[in-house]
C-alpha cells in the first residue's frame, strides 16, 4: 500500500511515524495523545494526518482539534503541539 | 534502580540507506512487488512500514511511505504497491523502476500497526485492495513461525483479477492450519463466482469474523472510506475499541 500524503487525502498517524523519528528518540505511532480541545485519547497511528510534503499535521478523529504540527523548512523543523494536553510513551517501546 | 534496555537507553536513530532493486515480480495488472538488497537493513516487525525517498537531478524530493510485504524472517525486503493516481513516487516506484535501480529509503517505521506471534489471537484481518501488503506481512509471519493462532483475512478486491497475493492467499488457505480465506468483490466477479459481493459492512464483519467475546486482535487497512466504515462497524458490534488497529491511505476505489 502506500500513503500519499498529498493534499486533502486524510492519511493517518502511522504515515507521520517517519517523520516523528526525525525528533523523537522513539517510535511515537503507540504513544498515546490527549486532544487539547475534547479530552479525547488516541494512539497516535490512529489519528488523522493532513500532512503533505512540508510534514505532518495530526488531528483528533472526534473533534478536528489540530493536536501537532510539525513543519520542514529549509531553514529546520518546527513543532507545534498546542493542540495536545498531554504524550504517554509506554515503557517497553521501539 | 532497575535495570534498563539497551534499545531503551540508546535507540537507533532513523537514517536514510540505499536499497537496490533486485528484483521486480508482476501481482497484478496495477500491483508489482519490488525485492531490494538493503545493506545493514536491521530488521522489522510485520506490519511496520519504510519512507521512500526520491530526488530528481534538480535536486527536488518527493517522499512516501510504503508498508513492508515480506516477513521479518525473509532474506530480502519486500515493498509491493499499487498503481494510484498521479503521484509523485508511486507511478516510479509500481511502473518504472528496474532491476538494479537504487533509491533511499529508512526504516522500519511504527509500532501501532504491528502483529508478532507472541501477541496471539485470535486474528482478524480486514483488508481492501493494496491495504493486504501490511496484513500479507503478518499473515507469511504467522506462516513462518509455524504459528496455530486462528486468523481470518476478509479482503474486499475490485476483481478478480485485482486481488494482490492470490495464489499464495489460497495456498496458505489451503494448509489447513487455522487461515480461514473470504473474499469480497466489488465491481467484477468472474463467472460461476459464489463468493460475497459488497462493500464490507457491519453483517458481513460479524458473519465473518469473530464475536467480541474471543477478543479478536483486529488489523484494518485500505483507503480511508473502508477502513473508517470498518472500524465503525466493529466498534457497533462490540469489539473493544484498543484491539482494533487501523492504517488508511488516499482515496482509491476498491
Amino acid at each position: 500500500m502506500s500513503m500519499d500524503g498529498q493534499g486533502e487525502a486524510p492519511l493517518d498517524g502511522n504515515a507521520a511515524g517517519g517523520r516523528l523519528r526525525e525528533l523523537f528518540a522513539l517510535d511515537m505511532t503507540a504513544a498515546e495523545i490527549v486532544c487539547d480541545g475534547c479530552g479525547a485519547v488516541a494512539e497516535i497511528g490512529a489519528v488523522g494526518d493532513y500532512g503533505g510534503a512540508m510534514g505532518a499535521v495530526l488531528r483528533c478523529v472526534h473533534c478536528d482539534t489540530v493536536l501537532l504540527r510539525l513543519t520542514h523548512t529549509p531553514a529546520g523543523l518546527w513543532l507545534d503541539m498546542r493542540g495536545t494536553r498531554r504524550l504517554f510513551v509506554a515503557a517497553v517501546s521501539s | 534502580m532497575p535495570a534498563i534496555s539497551a534499545t531503551a537507553v540508546a535507540p537507533r536513530r532513523l537514517q536514510w540507506m540505499t536499497a537496490t532493486v533486485r528484483d521486480v515480480v508482476d501481482e497484478t495488472p496495477r500491483a508489482r512487488s519490488l525485492v531490494l538488497d538493503v545493506p545493514d537493513w536491521p530488521g522489522h516487525r510485520a506490519g511496520q512500514h519504510v519512507d521512500v525517498r526520491l530526488t530528481a537531478e534538480d535536486g527536488y524530493r518527493a517522499q512516501r511511505s510504503y508498508s513492508i510485504a515480506s516477513a521479518p524472517a525473509a532474506a530480502t525486503l519486500t515493498l509491493t504497491i499499487e498503481r494510484i493516481g498521479e503521484g509523485e513516487v508511486s507511478p516510479y516506484l509500481a511502473g518504472e523502476a528496474r532491476k538494479g535501480d537504487q533509491f533511499e529509503l529508512r526504516g522500519p517505521i511504527g509500532g501501532y500497526f504491528i502483529w508478532t506471534p507472541d501477541l496471539g489471537g485470535p486474528l482478524f484481518l480486514v483488508a481492501g485492495g493494496s491495504g493486504i501488503v501490511p496484513l500479507m506481512a503478518m499473515l507469511r509471519q504467522r506462516a513462518a513461525a509455524m504459528s496455530t493462532v486462528p486468523a481470518t483475512l476478509l479482503y474486499s478486491s475490485r476483481s478478480h483479477d485485482d486481488i494482490i497475493f492470490r495464489a499464495e492467499l489460497e495456498t496458505l488457505a489451503g494448509q489447513g492450519r487455522g487461515f480461514k480465506l473470504v473474499h469480497t468483490l466489488t465491481r467484477e466477479r468472474p463467472a460461476g463466482w459464489r463468493g460475497l459481493t459488497r462493500r464490507i459492512d457491519r453483517a458481513m464483519l460479524e458473519s465473518v469474523g469473530y464475536p467480541p467475546k474471543a477478543s479478536p486482535r483486529i488489523f484494518v487497512c485500505g483507503p480511508t472510506p473502508l477502513v473508517e466504515a470498518a472500524a465503525r462497524g466493529l466498534r457497533d458490534i462490540g469489539h473493544e475499541p484498543h484491539l482494533i488497529k487501523t492504517e488508511r491511505f488516499g482515496p482509491t476505489g476498491t
